[in-house]
């Protein structure tokens, strides 16, 4: 299959798509709704994109959004493919996707840690990177990073001359 | 800073005379925590060959002299680095390549890479660049064999002297208890 075709295979096979749009040849997006995120996300799987590469999430102040992505490759079309959907940004929670692939409970640990969303059924919430942190995640876009490093590191001050 | 003490430290009598052995068999333990060591495997093989000033790799703190710190250091490894520097036996140096560990260089605001490595072990020697080239990593090896001779290379006895200082300075960033941003900067 093309990915003309396969827009229109997952279309035609799955209902509740919010937005589903090419990129390039080799890649296409689909937005979905929070609640269905392991519906199309097992559909997927079982269509043949059975790689899971990466989970991630981007953090969209303005809208009071966070916006948590998956992205699966399938070699049989090679096509990859973007997940997405919306979740709140206050009390940021979403299903754990652990059962449908084991890697990704590395993939949750790494996101809490990081955006401080909660991963509802994953319990793993160690500490993956960050060394002894107490403030809020660091890639949260209200987290100031210069202030952070300059209060713990202390300032460059130009030597006297 | 009243912790840190203004005594002038200096080898002096026998140790002189030990220096003059010491400069001239150095071996070089490197902790490659970023793109530094790249520059080293050049240095150390046939075309800049760190031999002939009598240099030579070592595979374990207690065996080296000299501990190089090559480019920017994480807070975790950070931690590394001071468990590797205490292990290691005097007489004992420091040489830190590139701009990041004197402060911070491209890394100056992030989160987790430290601004000035001469806060938590005490740099004998400091090569700045980005990354500096096998010749400056030489000169910068000769630099230090002569204040070794000079008996101005004494970062050991500094970090012997000044401990609760330095061990301060540690504590701070590894042991905080609090949230950082509510703290004022420095």
């Amino acid at each position: 299959m093309n990915q003309k075709e396969l827009i229109e295979y997952i279309k035609n096979n799955f209902k509740g798509i919010e937005n589903i749009k090419s990129i390039d040849e080799k890649q296409f997006s689909i937005t979905v709704q929070k609640e269905r995120i392991i519906n199309i996300l097992s559909f997927l799987k079982l269509s043949n994109f059975k790689e899971l590469a990466l989970i991630t999430a981007v953090d969209w102040i303005k809208e009071e959004k966070i916006e948590v992505v998956y992205i699966l490759f399938s070699y049989e079309y090679e096509q990859q493919l973007i997940v997405k959907t919306y979740i709140d940004r206050q009390e940021p929670s979403i299903e754990s996707i652990k059962n449908l692939w084991e890697i990704a409970t590395m993939y949750e640990r790494d996101v809490h840690e990081f955006f401080g969303i909660d991963f509802i059924g994953n319990d793993d919430k160690r500490p993956l990177i960050l060394h002894n942190w107490k403030d809020i995640p660091p890639l949260r876009k209200d987290f100031d990073s210069l202030k952070y490093s300059n209060t713990i590191f202390g300032k460059f001050k130009k030597d006297k001359e | 800073m009243e912790l840190y003490s203004t005594k002038k430290l200096k080898d002096e009598g026998f140790e002189q005379i030990l220096n003059f052995f010491r400069k001239k068999s150095l071996w070089m333990l490197h902790y490659c925590t970023g793109c530094g060591a790249v520059e080293l495997p050049p240095t150390m093989t046939s075309r800049w060959d760190m031999e002939r000033f009598g240099m030579g790799p070592m595979a374990t703190p207690r065996q080296a002299d000299l501990l190089l710190i090559t480019g920017y250091l994480s807070l975790k490894s950070l931690k590394r680095v001071i468990y590797t520097y205490e292990q290691m036996q005097n007489p004992k140096w420091v040489i830190a390549l590139g701009s990041c560990p004197i402060n911070g260089g491209i890394y100056y605001d992030s989160y987790s890479v430290i601004n000035r490595l001469a806060l938590y072990i005490p740099v004998d020697l400091s090569i700045e660049g980005c990354m500096p080239r096998p010749e400056a990593i030489i000169e910068g090896f000769i630099k230090l064999m002569k204040q070794i001779e000079n008996g101005e290379a004494v970062g050991y006895k500094k970090y012997q002297e000044n401990y609760k200082w330095y061990k301060q300075n540690q504590d701070s960033v590894l042991k905080r208890e609090f949230p950082v941003l509510s703290g004022e900067e420095k």
